[in-house]
């Protein structure tokens, strides 16, 4: 269902209930309806350890949920973006309550699409928006909900984003990546790689699939 | 299932900040601690970084290793005397050891190896002073030869 379908259809329920109620489409600050997503997602933080006493369960935090997408634009509008955060910093958004760890049962069976952007004058804040724009908005996943999240890694070296999925099914996972290198304006001569959480735990952590 | 496309979204972007459903201002004010902090400590420790610090050793320059002066001391008749510098505790007594076997061996033989003129002729073959090595010679000669030579004859 497109954005002008949602709007039309609200403004049928509009006429319906008799009532005229504004979109953000109408009126920027005071609207009455807003457009749903198809689940609810979560924002999550990891701050970087200050302290060696900082465990992983103290540093990885939900900052908040949105399921809509004017909830969506108050979170990002209200963040810093990518550029703004300090090294070892993590953005992770997750579908519903999964967490955002490969241990978590939604995500064991799955796996990450990752890329490094190691080109520090890559617009980062671009990409980041367009990869969550393309996840929220279901378009990098056409057939089924493969999609579980979606990281952001700030480090050194560079920007990795990791796409996480629920399976390691090679079909829908191929489809996926191919869009996933179409969001993140990836060419031919630059690869992505998919690996799966299963291991995570080995030493040589090796791809199974690039594209 | 409902769907929007990145241009979709990016319509349904509002001009106006909107009011988030969290306290984004403790969000960011914690993210400009954690910045801080990390200036600090950049700062602090250097392009070495914390944990990665080496041994001083592993610098470029070599290490500094404090060498004391030899003590020379000049009398007052222009003669300088080189004094060796004293080991630590662990080498003093094989620093000992030596000296006491040493010991019997005449006097006089020692002080002339230890004493060296203070003469700007010192590398020619001019004496430094001619009168003090024409008085070294004999008594080092005669005190050696004539003291050993005469416990034999008293001992036979």
């Amino acid at each position: 269902m497109s954005v002008e379908e949602v709007s039309q259809k609200v403004q049928e329920v509009q006429i319906n209930d008799g009532a005229t109620k504004t979109t953000v489409l109408s009126d920027q600050s005071n609207f009455e309806v807003k457009h749903p997503l198809n689940t609810k997602w979560t924002l999550w933080y990891t701050k970087p350890a200050i302290d060696k006493s900082e465990s992983w369960s103290d540093l990885l935090r939900p900052v908040t949920s949105f399921q809509t997408v004017e909830e969506f634009w108050a979170i990002v509008q209200n963040i810093p973006e990518p550029h703004g955060l300090p090294l070892k910093s993590d953005y992770h958004v997750f579908r519903n309550d999964i967490r955002p760890e490969w241990e978590d049962e939604a995500n064991a069976k799955g796996g990450k699409w990752s890329y490094q952007v190691r080109i520090k004058s890559a617009d980062i804040n671009e990409l980041w928006l367009r990869t969550l724009l393309a996840v929220i908005g279901e378009t990098i996943d056409e057939d089924d909900s493969q999609i579980n999240g979606v990281v952001l890694n700030v480090r050194k070296g560079g920007y990795k984003f990791a796409l996480w999925t629920k399976s390691e099914d090679k079909e829908p996972l191929c489809n996926i990546g191919a869009r996933f290198k179409q969001v993140l304006k990836i060419g031919d001569d630059e690869k992505i790689e998919f690996f799966p959480h299963s291991d995570a735990n080995g030493k040589h952590h090796q791809p199974t699939i690039t594209l | 299932m409902v769907r929007y496309t990145i241009e979709e979204l990016l319509q349904l972007k509002p001009s106006e900040a909107l009011t988030p459903n969290f306290d984004a201002v403790e969000f960011r004010a914690m993210i400009e601690k954690v910045k801080h902090l990390q200036a600090l400590k950049e700062e602090e420790f250097g392009h070495f970084g914390h944990f990665n610090r080496r041994r001083s050793s592993h610098h470029h320059g070599k290490p500094k290793v404090k060498h004391t002066k030899p003590k020379v001391t000049i009398d007052s008749d222009g003669w300088s005397t080189f004094e060796a510098n004293k080991k630590g505790s662990g080498d003093e007594e094989e620093q000992e050891k030596p000296a006491r076997e040493s010991a019997p061996q005449p006097t006089i033989a020692q002080e002339t190896i230890k004493v060296k003129p203070n003469n700007k002729n010192i590398s020619s073959t001019k004496p430094a002073d001619a009168k003090d090595i024409v008085a070294d010679k004999p008594i080092q000669s005669f005190n050696a030869f004539a003291a050993l030579e005469s416990e034999e004859e008293d001992d036979e």
